[in-house]
């Protein structure tokens, strides 16, 4: 079988080009993998892309945040790399191993002893606010501030999709199918948090769209009518000249 | 494995190269020639316009039918001291009483070289083999292909004409030249008669075949810093990878013959 088939042009770029195009993106582009409040990220730079905190009633500023992705690495079926066994790569599928980290500006509240607005205010000698017995000294409360962490190892399969460029160009993204993340229990935990990484990940990879024409080392000009297909570890497309 | 392939079957190839042959435009040369006895001045522009590709493993591309339109024009030189005898008057000597002996001086014409300007215009089809030249120079990769050794031309019928438009072209200035203007011209006619087309194709030769000779046809151009995405606004600046090395090599696969082109990168 010859490599155009039935086509004038063919273009292939393996995973580890693909690997390579997706860590020159995210080197040179690595606000794309770094999100947070502006505790956290004060403004969008070439760094970090900054976004708004969660709102949250009596939490002043809302709830700060941070999520911070690894450089994802990909695999093109044929599967190469080990997934968890909930994960299994299939035909015309990918794969991407990466690691997450989700902070939170975890803050203690000062209740304010004070009616809520718009109540009536009339003195009187009680004392709010005043410890009660049994609770705890100062010294045995949350921290004031403190920035909570975790580290996620996160895998997920997908397929590659036809996008086109902010340039109009031919284009491949990466859309996450499904996504794992290992020992976490409760398995109710589990699911929480693979569901806010797989809305993450299907929003950050779907920001980076690989032109068709650096797949190809910029060889050949190629109107796509066959692809993006994944197939021996490989993205293949097939066009006219 | 390579870690980018790019290939192109022999109809796209064709389409590559005729890309290709279009972007060499027209080339204008220069130069004197012999044709005969005869000396030309010429400038003359040679345009390719077609020609069909075979692909050949490991490393050939042959351009079969390769045209070559081309106009001369130049200057043809008749220098009429190869046609005509030197003539001289001889010295001659009066003995002048109370004088004594006066003689003329010896006196020899010099003839002159006539030149008449003549254009012409015809195609020659050629078959080329081309080897693929890969190399990386000023920061850029480049894929040609490369027209090996002295091709044989392949002159049109109507090249043939051509003495017939040098007659054309110098007896009516001959015929003006006073008293032995119609023997020069018929002399010149006699001369271009012997000339016949193998002297055409001698003089020809030489002049056309620069325009096909060490022709090279671009495959392939991209910066080794080669760009994946521009700069999109302030806070997402270009994204580069760095083309490491490109081969390219005429691959049967199958039943067709490919032009395959391979790269490897890294970030």
């Amino acid at each position: 079988m010859s490599l155009t088939e039935s086509q004038a042009v063919f273009a292939s770029v393996h995973e580890n080009a693909l690997n390579d195009v997706l860590t020159a993106f995210c080197t040179d582009r690595p606000r794309y993998l770094v999100y947070g409040s502006p505790a956290f990220v004060p403004a969008t730079t070439i760094a970090e892309t900054g976004m708004a905190a969660i709102a949250f009633p009596g939490i002043a500023g809302g709830i700060q945040w941070r999520v911070r992705l690894s450089i994802p690495r990909i695999d093109l079926f044929k599967q190469t790399m080990t997934l968890p066994p909930e994960l299994a790569l299939g035909p015309g599928q990918f794969s991407v191993r990466l690691g997450a980290e989700i902070c939170l500006d975890c803050g203690r509240i000062r209740i304010d002893p004070k009616p809520p607005r718009g109540h009536d205010t009339k003195p009187d000698d009680r004392e709010p606010n005043r410890p009660l017995p049994g609770t705890p000294k100062p010294d045995d409360r949350h921290p004031l501030r403190e920035v909570t962490c975790c580290k996620l190892e996160v895998f997920a399969i997908g397929h590659i999709e036809h996008v086109l460029t902010s340039s109009g160009e031919d284009a491949i993204t990466l859309v996450p199918d499904a996504v794992e993340i290992v020992d976490i229990k409760p398995d109710e935990v589990e699911s929480v948090l693979e569901c806010l990484l797989f809305m993450i990940l299907q929003a950050v990879l779907g920001q980076i769209r690989l032109p068709l024409k650096s797949l190809r080392a910029g060889a050949f000009s190629l109107t796509l009518t066959e692809g993006p297909l994944i197939e021996d570890d490989q993205v293949k497309v097939r066009g006219a000249f | 494995m390579a870690e980018i392939t790019a290939a192109l079957d022999e109809g796209g190839a064709n389409t590559l190269l005729a890309d290709a042959i279009a972007t060499i435009g027209t080339q204008t040369k220069s130069g004197s020639g012999s044709l005969g006895p005869f000396i030309a001045n010429y400038t003359v522009q040679g345009t390719l316009t077609s020609g069909t590709v075979d692909l050949i493993p490991p490393d050939t591309i042959r351009i079969a039918n390769l045209r070559l339109d081309w106009q001369l024009d130049f200057d043809f030189g008749i220098d009429l001291s190869t046609i005509l005898p030197d003539f001289c008057l001889p010295q001659v000597c009066v003995d002048i009483p109370c004088v004594g002996t006066v003689c003329t001086p010896k006196i020899c014409v010099d003839w002159p070289t006539i030149t008449v300007p003549v254009s012409f215009g015809d195609f020659v089809k050629v078959t080329v083999d081309t080897k693929l030249d890969i190399a990386l120079s000023g920061g850029k990769w480049r894929v040609q292909a490369v027209v090996l050794g002295v091709p044989n031309l392949q002159f049109g019928a109507t090249t043939a004409l051509l003495l017939a438009a040098i007659g054309a072209a110098v007896t009516p200035v001959l015929l003006a030249v006073p008293f032995i203007g119609p023997f020069l011209a018929i002399a010149v006619d006699a001369i271009l008669a012997t000339i016949a087309i193998a002297g055409v194709t001698g003089f020809l030769g030489p002049i056309i075949t620069p325009f096909v000779s060490g022709l090279k046809f671009l495959i392939y151009e991209q910066p080794q810093q080669f760009e994946v995405l521009p700069a999109d606004g302030p806070v997402d600046p270009k994204v580069d990878i760095t083309i490491d090395t490109v081969d390219c090599v005429v691959a049967h696969n199958g039943t067709e013959d490919e032009l395959v082109l391979t790269a490897d990168i890294s970030p």
